[in-house]
């Protein structure tokens, strides 16, 4: 009998855990937690302790598919790859290789990011890539880059227990990124003062010192009244704000028009509470900033990110240990799959597309001329492609029909495209509506890296063999690029990309798997093979050099209730189920907790509409319908609603909107105006 | 002292003794006298070994204290001597001449650097462990140790330490260092301590108090996962609390706590792997001594008609709650 321990990357959200793998006979049968891991230190969420229990499921994809007379069926994978090479080139010779969108996946690795990258830019010819960071982070990429010059959590993890002060706004951090939660328990548990600003309660919230609750939507202005009291009391980091920063005259005259009286008003929160909360955050020694989706995904969410950051630096937290501005990512490798330029107006690194000297600089390294123009973004392609811009989308493990706002218009989309390829592990919903399948190989089934949201590149280590014919996304990637014609993307090994990410990209210059497999903690940026890596960024000077500060003016968000839609709905996830559900809803023991979706209300509002709960119910929006069970409860506002988005029997994302913020074009997922009425 | 312990032929010259009794301690002076680099290793926490236990020795009838009490000052104080206790030899590689030892040192839960030998932690009167630090036959302590067995983790040992010693307290990790096997970077608050500060509670605030630290659970299910006892056929603990409430009802931690009662090891994995940091062991610790015979007349996993009266005790919730 063989068996043995294969220490990996856990594939749920961005914490990125290591655990272990236990292997016997080729298959996978126990997670077993890690105890000299940095992050989870032998800690692990629900999700994580069952992490195995996907990767032999039936429902895998072992062969490629193409649909045939309206079916999907098995077919070779010299087939499949030649129907989609052909296809791609037709369109590419008919229209133009903009009229090819390729979705990256942040669920992949950091190599086949990189790859699927290089493949549009250099083989098809086009910009049009971009992932699901553009629903989730895309406000924090463009509005920290704005005002720090690099948009990622400035310090680590371990930092957050040492806090002095922590604000956690818009993030379920104990649900959803468990082993950072831990940390701020650590951190309370020591003496740290915490404050929540949320307008749902949250297991954090229960811990709080200082808990308040925001009208959604309404960010900019508490953020402004937060600033207004620290100037007013004098609480201002003055010596930090003349040597470091731009633009502090600016934002004193617009924040003096948030006094907490009116925040109050637009906001809600009570004046006085407001108050204690700024002068604690402000008191304390070093304070720390964690938020996640409920800052971002918002129509406002570039300028909500700029406030968070005129914030810190007001206060001079940013640039230093244990303080700072930190988002959370959602992704295992979100964060990777940012670096690695999976981004319609970046390469690797973030270096721009449009720089003249980058952009010569990739054409000599991968000996292609590469295309000039920004490209589109996932929910512009979606618009695109329902417009018949785009004739052909090439989505490598995401979920759109469940995951992008318009669940209904993301349908016509696809239903217009006259190609569309899914690579994934399971038939998701969107792979039901492709023309070709093509099997992907699951985290314990590849070699690769993942980047966690702390900027620390983390090992994937292969445990087993994928099912079948499946094989792992980096070789189909190769393997199609073969079939068109594409020099250039030969590669033998996952190492063998990792070495050239580092040659092409600075800030992974010094990353390779021989330094990763040593146990080096490698956080980038880390330049060269003698650096260590940064575990908080800003030290000194700002990656732009002089933090900038912006100018936000609190506007009302794009989605207003009326009569007709009177109630405010915001998506969000559970602890027990992970994105749209198609890993973890095969996993029983979290089926068993969560079976299906609910809709959290308020009781005030249940009686009012006379809902019991667990009663099933209407939800309509301006876009969808959808029947949902009630579950009445204090944890949400009177006047909000809240439905996680993981269900494609009640999916939330059929009543969200598309509406888009101006800068990031991220969606504005979290307020959307609906109404609930009982089934009829 | 020996500054060099090779000879020019690449020779070591240092012997290893194991074990610290008389024939030890003996063996070990005599090398020592004779120039080598000693190293003693004994595996409990003081040398000594047997031999003071007896009265007379033959063939002389000398009293044996007399014997071995000269040799143990001496050997506890010579320049050559090293003493290795409380340790254990793992491995042994090389050739006469050239032997490497692997030797694994047990904690004593004491920081050796810091420890200034006062002994005010051992005068310490704990009514449930009298025999806390004392040792048959310890008459060269190379510092005081805690007896991992005994301790009930009151803290007492380590308020006196705090108080002699309040800039270094050598006494402050015991809780972390029991739980791995060597120890790490830690200067948290104790377990002990903790203890200590539930005891002086009232009820009300007991009752504050875990559910408070209840509330941070996560529902991961890994001190259920990972306890080498736990055995979750019959119990099913999941249907202890409501699918997809989080955090789950005191009751759920309770019934985990209840089930393995008597036969729990104080491996300590539960609390280690718990993201939420919950106090499990002490609740198990807690658990313990409250009898579950006095209570409910129930010994877990011996009745199976007595199960019935500790699940109609679970009904009634406050109960338990009012109880820790």
């Amino acid at each position: 009998m063989s068996s043995d321990f294969v220490l990996t990357t856990c594939p749920f959200c961005g914490c990125g855990c290591n655990f272990y793998l236990v292997v016997v006979e080729g298959r996978v049968v126990d997670i077993a937690p890690c105890f000299t891991d940095r992050v989870s230190q032998g800690k692990l969420c629900v999700k994580g302790r069952r992490a195995h229990e996907f990767i032999h499921n039936e429902q895998r994809l072992t062969k490629p598919l193409i649909r045939k007379n309206g079916r999907l069926e098995e077919a070779s994978w010299d087939e499949a790859l030649d129907f989609v090479a052909e296809g791609l080139r037709k369109i590419k010779q008919a229209d133009s290789a903009d009229a090819i969108g390729v979705l990256s996946s942040a669920k992949c690795t950091n190599e086949e990011n990189y790859l699927l990258m290089k493949f549009a830019r250099t083989v098809l010819g086009t910009n049009n890539v971009d992932h699901c960071a553009r629903l989730c982070h895309a406000s924090t990429v463009a509005g920290l880059a704005a005002a720090f010059g690099s948009g990622a959590m400035t310090n680590s993890i371990p930092e957050v227990a040492q806090a002095d002060c922590i604000l956690v706004t818009g993030s379920n951090t104990v649900e959803q990124h468990p082993l950072i939660g831990t940390r701020v328990l650590e951190a309370k548990e020591r003496g740290a003062t915490l404050i929540v600003i949320d307008p749902r309660e949250t297991p954090l919230s229960a811990q709080a010192d200082i808990f308040l609750r925001q009208k959604p939507g309404t960010d900019v202005a508490w953020l402004n009244g937060f600033m207004n009291i620290i100037i007013q009391e004098g609480l201002a980091d003055e010596s930090f704000i003349a040597e470091r920063t731009e633009g502090f005259d600016d934002l004193a005259k617009t924040v003096a028009n948030y006094p907490p009286e009116k925040v109050e008003q637009i906001t809600g929160i009570n004046a006085e509470q407001l108050r204690q909360a700024a002068v604690a955050y402000a008191r304390a020694d070093s304070a720390m900033i964690l938020y996640s989706m409920g800052i971002t995904q918002h129509s406002t969410g570039t300028n909500n990110v700029k406030s968070v950051a005129n914030l810190a630096m007001l206060t001079g937290n940013v640039g230093k240990a244990n303080s700072g501005v930190n988002p959370l990512r959602g992704q295992n490798n979100v964060q990777g799959a940012c670096d690695m330029g999976a981004l319609p107006n970046v390469y690797s690194g973030y270096q721009k597309v449009t720089d003249s000297t980058t952009r010569e600089k990739f054409e000599k390294a991968w000996g292609k001329a590469l295309p000039t123009e920004v490209g589109l973004t996932v929910v512009e392609m979606m618009n695109a492609a329902e417009t018949g811009q785009i004739k052909a989308l090439y989505i490598m493990g995401e979920n759109p029909m469940l995951s992008d706002p318009d669940i209904n218009h993301v349908r016509r989309a696809l239903e217009k495209l006259q190609l569309l390829v899914v690579q994934d592990i399971f038939l998701t919903e969107t792979a039901e509506m492709a023309d070709v399948v093509l099997p992907g190989a699951c985290f314990a089934e590849k070699e690769g890296t993942f980047t966690n949201t702390d900027r620390t590149v983390l090992r994937v280590r292969k445990a087993i063999e994928p099912p079948g014919e499946a094989m792992p996304d980096w070789r189909v990637i190769c393997n199609l690029a073969k079939c068109l014609d594409g020099d250039g993307l030969a590669y033998d090994s996952a190492e063998s990309i990792m070495t050239e990410i580092a040659r092409t990209t600075p800030s992974y210059g010094g990353i390779c798997y021989e330094r990763l497999d040593q146990g080096q903690t490698l956080a980038w940026p880390c330049p060269s093979k003698d650096s260590s890596g940064t575990k908080f960024l800003h030290e000194g000077t700002f990656a732009r050099g002089r933090g900038r500060f912006h100018n936000v003016e609190y506007i009302p968000t794009a989605e207003e209730t009326d009569e007709k839609f009177p109630l405010i709905l915001t998506t969000g996830r559970t602890t027990f189920h992970y994105h749209t559900g198609t890993m973890t809803r095969k996993i029983a023991l979290l089926n068993y907790e969560v079976p299906t979706g609910y809709m959290e209300i308020n009781s005030e509002d249940a009686a009012q509409l006379s809902i019991d709960d667990g009663e099933k119910v209407q939800v309509n929006s301006r876009r969808g319908e959808i029947e949902i069970a009630a579950r009445v409860t204090a944890r949400v506002p009177k006047g909000t609603v809240f439905i996680p988005f993981h269900f494609v029997e009640c999916a939330a994302n059929v009543l969200t909107s598309p509406a888009l913020d101006p800068d990031a074009k991220i969606p504005v997922l979290k307020v959307c105006a609906v109404n609930v009425s009982k089934k009829s | 002292m020996i500054a060099s312990t090779k000879n020019k032929q690449g020779k070591v010259g240092a012997v290893l003794v194991i074990g610290g009794g008389i024939a030890g301690i003996q063996a070990a002076l005599d090398l020592a006298e004779s120039g080598q680099k000693v190293y003693l290793l004994e595996n409990s926490p003081a040398i000594g070994g047997n031999m003071a236990r007896l009265d007379k020795t033959f063939p002389t009838n000398d009293c044996s204290t007399c014997i071995l009490s000269p040799k143990l000052v001496e050997a506890g104080r010579h320049l050559n001597i090293e003493l290795i206790t409380y340790a254990d030899l793992e491995n042994v590689r090389g050739g006469p001449g050239h032997f490497t030892v692997k030797i694994k040192k047990r904690p004593r839960h004491i920081d050796d650097e810091k420890c200034t030998g006062c002994g005010l932690c051992a005068k310490v009167d704990i009514p449930q462990a009298e025999e806390l630090t004392e040792h048959d036959g310890e008459l060269w302590v190379e510092r005081i140790t805690v007896d991992e067995v005994k301790c009930v983790q009151c803290g007492d040992c380590v308020r006196a330490c705090v108080k002699e010693n309040p800039e270094a307290p050598a006494l402050s990790s015991i809780y972390k260092e029991q739980t791995y096997a060597e120890p790490i970077e830690s200067g948290q608050i104790t377990a002990a301590t903790e203890l200590r500060k539930l005891r002086q509670m009232s009820k009300e605030q007991r009752l504050d108090y875990w559910r408070q630290q209840m509330d941070k659970c996560m529902k991961c299910y890994g001190c259920r996962d990972v306890c080498p006892i736990f055995v979750d056929e019959e119990c099913k603990l999941e249907e202890w609390a409501t699918p997809g409430q989080l955090p789950p009802a005191p009751l759920y931690h309770i019934a985990r706590t209840y089930h393995i009662a008597q036969r729990c090891t104080h491996c300590g994995f539960c609390e280690q792997t718990c993201p939420g940091n919950l106090p499990l062991r002490m609740l198990a610790d807690l658990i313990r001594h409250e009898d579950s015979r006095e209570l409910f007349t129930f010994v877990p996993d011996v009745s199976e008609e007595q199960k019935e009266k500790i699940c109609a005790a679970f009904a009634g919730r406050k109960k338990k709650e009012d109880e820790l």
